[in-house]
């Protein structure tokens, strides 16, 4: 069953508690919004098979408590990440404001200096928005990582989110390994790894 | 395929928290935080002597700090799950679900423990060990939670 797939990429999910991470989780591997959404204790996991450009890749995806009283372990799960989520609430400003930190606990503790990062600006269906998207945008650019703005309770940019974030991983250089060399992988719109080329905005 | 029931610890990790809980061991004033820690290490070891440990210091802990029951008893059930002791995971699976049906986490790591089950032929088994053990568990961690309220 395994011999159609390319490879498999381990993801992971990161950001303050209650910004949305298992509910972006649970929409994309399961099309499903629950209102109620309990705390994660620890770490959770999730496996979902994508194509794109014709390539199915298998996603491991690990997603992590916010709590901090997990903060101490949740790291040892960064280990041979090839891409990471960074999730945000654009209704709270503070944990825009975190990201900061959970991008350098990302450069201490990812074991793959070149980890694709995405940053994801969720819960854009209420009303009383504390960061605008130019805010994120800027934030993201300056920090070379993708942004995209989503509600997983609408759906709106999930599926998005997590496809471009794969698309990246396959255009990197030595970030994968492949089950079968013969396979080419498209490089569409590759360009030098300078930092606007690696920055991307859907809405 | 790494999963919740067969991801191992890495070993540098264990050693770094069993470190810090055996020096605060020796001073006899041993955290919450720093048991967890190491609990959370032990029962994702591949040894089960470290595991059946890991569960030793998650039962402890659950009758001793309430507020951190609805950990405890989630990693009581990877740790017996991954001892093979299935009913008593499934035990403490259901014992949770009672208090929060709903749990997508607690839902997937039972369904996870019935396939191994399945696999391992002992699915018959473990309804009435589970269930008996359910019982005892659900009383607890329903008082806890009453009182948090």
């Amino acid at each position: 069953m395994d011999e159609d797939i390319l490879t498999t990429l381990k993801i992971l999910i990161i950001g303050e508690s209650g910004v949305g991470k298992s509910s972006l989780l649970l929409r994309f591997t399961e099309d499903n919004f629950d209102p109620e959404q309990t705390l994660t204790i620890g770490v959770d996991f999730k496996t979902k098979k994508v194509t794109l450009d014709g390539n199915t890749v298998k996603l491991a995806i690990w997603d992590t408590a916010g709590q901090e009283r997990f903060r101490t372990l949740t790291p040892s799960y960064y280990r041979d990440a090839q891409g990471a989520i960074l999730v945000f609430d654009v209704s709270s400003y503070s944990t825009f404001a975190k990201l900061e930190t959970w991008l350098s606990e990302l450069d201490t503790y990812s074991t793959n200096n070149n980890i694709v990062k995405m940053i994801v600006g969720n819960k854009i269906d209420v009303e009383n928005r504390e960061v605008t998207r130019e805010q994120a945008m800027a934030f993201a650019r300056r920090h070379q990582t993708l942004y995209i703005e989503a509600s997983a309770k609408t759906k709106h940019g999930v599926q998005n989110a997590f496809e471009e974030l794969v698309h990246k991983i396959i255009q990197t250089p030595g970030l994968w390994e492949s089950y079968n060399d013969n396979i080419h992988v498209g490089q569409k719109g590759h360009t030098s790894p300078s930092g606007c080329s690696t920055y991307c905005s859907l809405i | 395929m790494a999963d919740i029931l067969s991801e191992t610890v890495e070993q540098e990790d264990l050693k770094k928290f069993e470190k810090i809980y055996h020096e605060q061991l020796s001073k006899n004033d041993v955290t919450i935080k720093a048991q967890f820690d190491y609990a959370w290490c032990l029962v994702r070891s591949k040894y089960p002597a470290d595991i059946q440990k890991g569960i030793m210091l998650l039962e402890d802990l659950y009758t001793t700090n309430e507020p951190g029951q609805r950990d405890y008893i989630f990693y009581l059930a990877v740790g017996n799950a991954r001892l093979k002791d299935y009913s008593k995971a499934l035990g403490y699976a259901r014992s949770f679900l009672t208090i929060e049906p709903g749990n997508q986490q607690v839902i997937s790591l039972e369904r996870t423990i019935k396939k191994k089950m399945e696999e391992e032929g002992l699915m018959g088994m473990a309804i009435v060990g589970g269930a008996v053990l359910a019982i005892g568990a659900i009383v607890g961690f329903g008082v806890a939670l009453a009182k948090a309220k």
